[in-house]
């Protein structure tokens, strides 16, 4: 392990002077030059972080990676054996023949498309809602930050009960007063991953919420007194100063928000399981690394995750800030 | 006279405008109502049954009475929350959550704290590297690495037994997503500030202790809260690393695995449950509601760039 | 600035002193210390926790002279088993597994197959090896003794039997009800039942729960999940038996007898007639917590139904030697055989409300009593869930088949589905 280690610091410490050579020879064909002091004060100001980064996330995530072309089995660590492509052809296998990973995937898009901008504008929304100076505003960001805090076991076990599919169930009592038949909600395999995206935007758009808040509150007060001088209503006040104003933290929350999603997991377990409904691509990798041990086939797809969401999320920061 | 009729039509319009006023506050205070009810019924919930009975617990499950207090034995609610703190050694574990989150948030300032400094105020080669680290770090699904990170720590570094306390408060005083933060609110501060004190003789440290840290209340609160909310609501990675407490020494394991332990007991009455998560839940709002001020500036008036 | 400086200097001390006391904490010793260290799965405030704390006080006691002690270290296991049994993996990884753990049964032949557990075959005297070992049996050898062992069975509200005008009392476990007449109850006091007439706990397929309950109803209509080596699935877990007693517990559903949805506590508040559940129900009734149950002549206990054959549910946790590099086994053993021992077993027993895994220690139980049906139907129909080293895979699919079971009316394309999974997940799990 130790031996390991050290090659892979090696080959990132490679990488680094390699960067840093090009970094000086492109310094010196523009005719500018680094303060030597500076740079030494930086890189002693980095140690830490880079010393305690490198052990404790760097590392775990270059070996779990590395683990996609071994068998690794947890229950059995020394039979451990380079596979090289195997585990991918067993992906693509068990993707083609539509067995648990296409549905998992299916079941996380469905996830990602409504909690996304569900999420995204509860948060927006809020933050709009409490962006004032009135009295218990400040009560009220805490209310709406509670979720965020709250075990997610409880809310879960809640919402399930609140949603039972029975007529008792109370949201269906609520119905029934507005006349409206009984729903499944979480127990309909057809809509389930939509019911889980509302709640889980519910839970996690107190966050998002904060963030919008800090966003708002460097747009420049001015601009709004300026544009009602000259009669621009609230909306395309909204429109015209806060939406613009907006623009680069929303970049920020839109792909932290959907690098989420892409994630999700402990939401669909708790609230429904481990069925073809309600799995998602995490859910299936937790399934397969942690409760049968299967950490190389299970490492294959979190290789396979990760190349494809960092390149949609490449993709969504040039897009969305190209437009400026 | 026709004096008079202007002060009364601008006497008609202020009272207009005020009763407006009036109304619209009355709707943004309802809507603010709901809306909070919205978010807050689980506590609300949580809060209700800790002060139950089984039985009265059993009877309301599934109906509105779920939300209801139950007035007629509200001494229910001492006999629970003494039984769960007295019995279960509650107190100890939310002790070492507490050292382990104070720590864990003092070495997180300082070491993302300085890193932060380094890549927003410095102009040096091979800074690129690093920024290309941090973004990928914040793409990867990391699910997977708690396997290898558990063989790093516990095989390579050897912190076993009490040494794994180290395990606890060591990998948590390092996030990719701090780092970020950092250099987003640091990058929002004027060059002047540093170029002048320079000016003075001061060193880099000393800028960073004596300037820089005092303007930076806003981020160093958001960061102490979510560390505080993240190591407090840990329980895997301590669960799999502390050694388990046995009959002869003070616990290690945190406040949650005593959480957990208590929700799993056969025999635990659901409103001890409720009464055990009603104490977890206490601190993290407490930590919130005091950095709350602070919370809203420290996402960076830079804007957070990606 | 000098208070910032002071504060780190402090927090530093603090570091260090922790390390400093880190490093002359670990009294471990060698392999083969005298110490032996034995994790239990659940807390040492919970009744049975108390017991097994008492037991090793005990051993401590008697053994001081001969200088062995226990260590013993208690972890709650969670709901989704997160804690207990990743603690275990994690220990086998980093070699600092305990030198005896207990394990759920069903675990046995993939830990055993992972060397987690070691082989006792030839190491525990014949008589603690005690009645019900083959539940730790994998390919001929011995790798735990049971601490207990377990059955199931529908607790029923007599009075809404009363008011039914049903007369259960002709079911016993020598003869009890078939799958039809378990229908035709349903049937009649269904009226009677404000929501369903039985909780067959069908939602609980997110946890091992509805897999213990639910596997003797297969093996009664005659069917099988895995083949002996419990390698291969298909033919076996998509055989027409097999169906057919899936069929039978989808036919409760379609008919209203049973549903998805019922609460946790609906049985114990009388809104539903009977529930399928294990001996630990027997406490909770007694605790008259619960408005309807106030004696034992509100509640009773029926046997599993029969079909083609007779089957009931089994299996609790096990008390195992690990492989953790100890070379002399015999102070191990010598805590094993003790904490197996009759008076062990009496005070653990006791405390759980389970059945014991020694005959002797079960006491005669009133005839018609529920312990003593839970009792009769262990030792006569009581049937292991299957040996596989890929259990886990197993009791996943078994509860998305259950699950998947409510929503389509196609049960044989549920049960292929199933099987191709199962047989998948075996091929990959070697």
């Amino acid at each position: 392990m130790l031996g390991s280690m050290l090659i892979v610091f090696g080959a990132f410490a490679l990488i680094f002077l390699g960067v840093v050579g090009f970094d000086l020879i492109k310094a010196k064909a523009n005719g500018t030059q680094y303060n030597m002091r500076t740079s030494f004060v930086a890189y002693g100001l980095l140690i830490p972080a880079v010393i305690l980064g490198f052990i404790f996330v760097l590392l775990p995530i270059i070996y779990s990676l590395g683990y996609a072309f071994t068998d690794y089995d947890f229950f059995d660590p020394e039979g451990m054996t380079f596979v090289w492509f195997d585990q991918f052809k067993l992906i693509f296998e068990e993707f083609a023949r539509k067995g648990d990973i296409f549905l998992s995937l299916i079941n996380t898009l469905k996830f990602v498309v409504v909690v996304v901008p569900l999420q995204i504008g509860l948060a927006l929304a809020l933050a709009l809602f409490v962006n004032n100076e009135r009295k218990c505003v400040g009560l009220f960001k805490v209310c709406f930050f509670a979720p965020v805090a709250i075990s997610l076991a409880v809310t879960s076990y809640l919402w399930k009960s609140i949603m039972s599919p029975s007529e008792t169930g109370l949201m269906n009592l609520i119905l029934g007063v507005f006349n409206i038949p009984p729903q499944s909600y979480i127990e309909d395999v057809n809509n389930a991953m939509y019911w889980i995206a509302i709640l889980s935007a519910w839970q996690g758009c107190g966050y998002q919420m904060l963030i919008f808040l800090s966003g708002l509150s460097n747009v420049r007060k001015e601009l709004y007194e300026a544009a009602s001088l000259d009669g621009a209503g609230s909306f395309r006040q909204f429109l015209h100063i806060t939406i613009p104003g907006l623009r680069s933290i929303s970049v920020y929350v839109i792909i932290t928000v959907f690098i989420g999603a892409c994630r999700v997991m402990i939401q669909p377990y708790l609230m429904s399981g481990y069925y073809s409904h309600t799995m998602t691509l995490s859910l299936y990798m937790y399934t397969y690394g942690t409760r049968y041990h299967l950490v190389g086939y299970s490492s294959a797809v979190a290789l396979l995750m990760t190349i494809v969401i960092g390149l949609i999320t490449y993709l969504q920061r040039r897009f969305l800030t190209e437009k400026d | 006279m026709e004096n008079s009729v202007v002060i009364s039509d601008y006497e008609k319009m202020r009272r207009k405008q005020k009763t407006i006023n009036a109304i619209k506050s009355t709707v943004y205070y309802v809507c603010g109502t709901i809306l909070s009810l919205i978010f807050l019924f689980p506590l609300i919930y949580m809060f209700v049954t800790s002060g139950k009975s089984q039985g009265v617990f059993a009877n309301d499950a599934g109906t509105f009475r779920m939300f209801l207090i139950d007035f007629s034995n509200l001494g229910m609610f001492a006999t629970n929350y003494v039984r769960v703190l007295t019995e279960y050694d509650m107190y100890k574990y939310a002790l070492n959550s507490i050292i382990y989150a104070v720590v864990a948030i003092v070495l997180n300032i300082l070491v993302n704290g300085l890193a932060g400094y380094a890549l927003s105020k410095f102009n040096f080669p091979g800074k690129s590297f690093f920024s290309f680290i941090i973004l990928f770090l914040m793409v990867v699904p990391v699910e997977t690495s708690i396997i290898p990170l558990y063989s790093i720590v516990v095989n390579t570094l050897g912190f076993k037994g009490d040494a794994a306390v180290f395990a606890v408060i060591l990998p948590p005083a390092i996030s990719i997503f701090n780092i970020f933060l950092f250099i987003q609110f640091f990058s929002g501060i004027p060059k002047e500030y540093e170029e002048a004190a320079s000016l003075d003789g001061a060193g880099t440290m000393r800028i960073f202790f004596s300037m820089i840290l005092p303007l930076s209340k806003p981020i160093i609160a958001t960061v102490a809260t979510f560390t505080f909310i993240g190591v407090w609501n840990d329980y895997l990675w301590p669960t799999l690393v502390l050694p388990p407490p046995n009959e002869w020494s003070w616990p290690l394991y945190p406040i949650q695995s005593a959480l957990t332990t208590i929700q799993n007991i056969t025999g635990v009455s659901e409103g001890e449950k409720m009464a055990s998560l009603v104490i977890t839940s206490i601190p993290i709002f407490a930590v919130y509601i005091a950095a709350q001020k602070y919370i809203v500036n420290g996402f960076g008036s830079a804007g957070l760039k990606l | 600035m000098r208070k910032v400086f002071k504060s780190i200097l402090a927090i530093c001390l603090v570091v260090v002193m922790l390390g400093a006391f880190a490093g002359c904490g670990d009294s471990s010793g060698g392999p083969n210390s005298p110490t032996i260290k034995v994790a239990f799965h659940v807390d040492k405030k919970s009744k049975e926790g108390i017991a097994y704390s008492r037991r090793v006080d005990a051993f401590n006691l008697a053994y001081k002279s001969q200088g062995i002690e226990i260590q013993a270290s208690y972890i709650a296991r969670s709901a989704d088993a997160a804690g207990y049994e990743d603690k275990l993996l994690t220990q086998k990884s980093s070699g600092t597994l305990p030198d005896i753990i207990t394990f759920d049964a069903p675990n046995c032949a993939s830990y055993a197959r992972s060397k987690i557990l070691y082989d006792v075959t030839n190491l525990v005297s014949s008589d603690v090896k005690n009645d019900f070992i083959t539940v730790n049996e994998y390919n001929g050898k011995l790798y735990g003794l049971p601490i207990q062992e377990s059955s199931a069975g529908f607790f029923y509200n007599k009075k809404i039997f009363r008011d039914a005008g049903v007369d259960v009392s002709q079911y016993t476990v020598e003869n009890p009800w078939t799958f039809a007449q378990f229908k035709d109850v349903c049937e009649r006091i269904k009226s009677h039942c404000p929501t369903y007439a039985v909780d067959m706990q069908l939602k609980n397929t997110n946890s091992e729960m509805a897999t213990y309950l639910l596997y003797p109803l297969i093996y009664a209509a005659g069917g099988q999940f895995l083949s002996e080596d419990g390698r291969t699935a298909t033919g076996y877990y998509d055989s027409a038996a097999t169906k057919n007693g899936f069929n039978f517990i989808k036919d409760l559903h379609t008919l209203g007898y049973t549903g998805y949805d019922i609460g946790d506590t609906d049985f114990y508040t009388g809104k539903v007639g009977m529930y399928l559940s294990s001996g630990w129900t027997i406490p909770e009734l007694d605790s008259r917590d619960y408005a309807p149950f106030q004696s034992r002549d509100d509640w009773g206990l029926l046997p599993y139904p029969k079909d083609v054959t007779r089957a009931s549910a089994t299996g609790s946790w096990s008390y195992g030697v690990t492989d953790n590099g100890r070379t002399d086994k015999t102070n191990v053993i010598k805590v094993l055989e003790f904490l197996c021992s009759k008076e062990s077993s009496e005070v653990v027993t006791n405390a759980t409300g389970m059945i014991s895994a020694l005959k002797s220690v079960n006491k005669n139980y009133a005839v018609g009593s529920p312990e003593d049906i839970l009792l009769k139907q262990l030792s006569t129909t009581g049937k292991a869930r299957p040996v596989t080293i890929g259990y886990t895979a197993f009791s996943t699919q078994f509860g998305r088949t259950i699950r998947e079971m409510k929503d389509s009316n196609d049960i044989n394309t549920v049960i292929s589905n199933r099987t191709s999974g199962l047989q998948s997940d075996l091929n990959m799990i070697k």
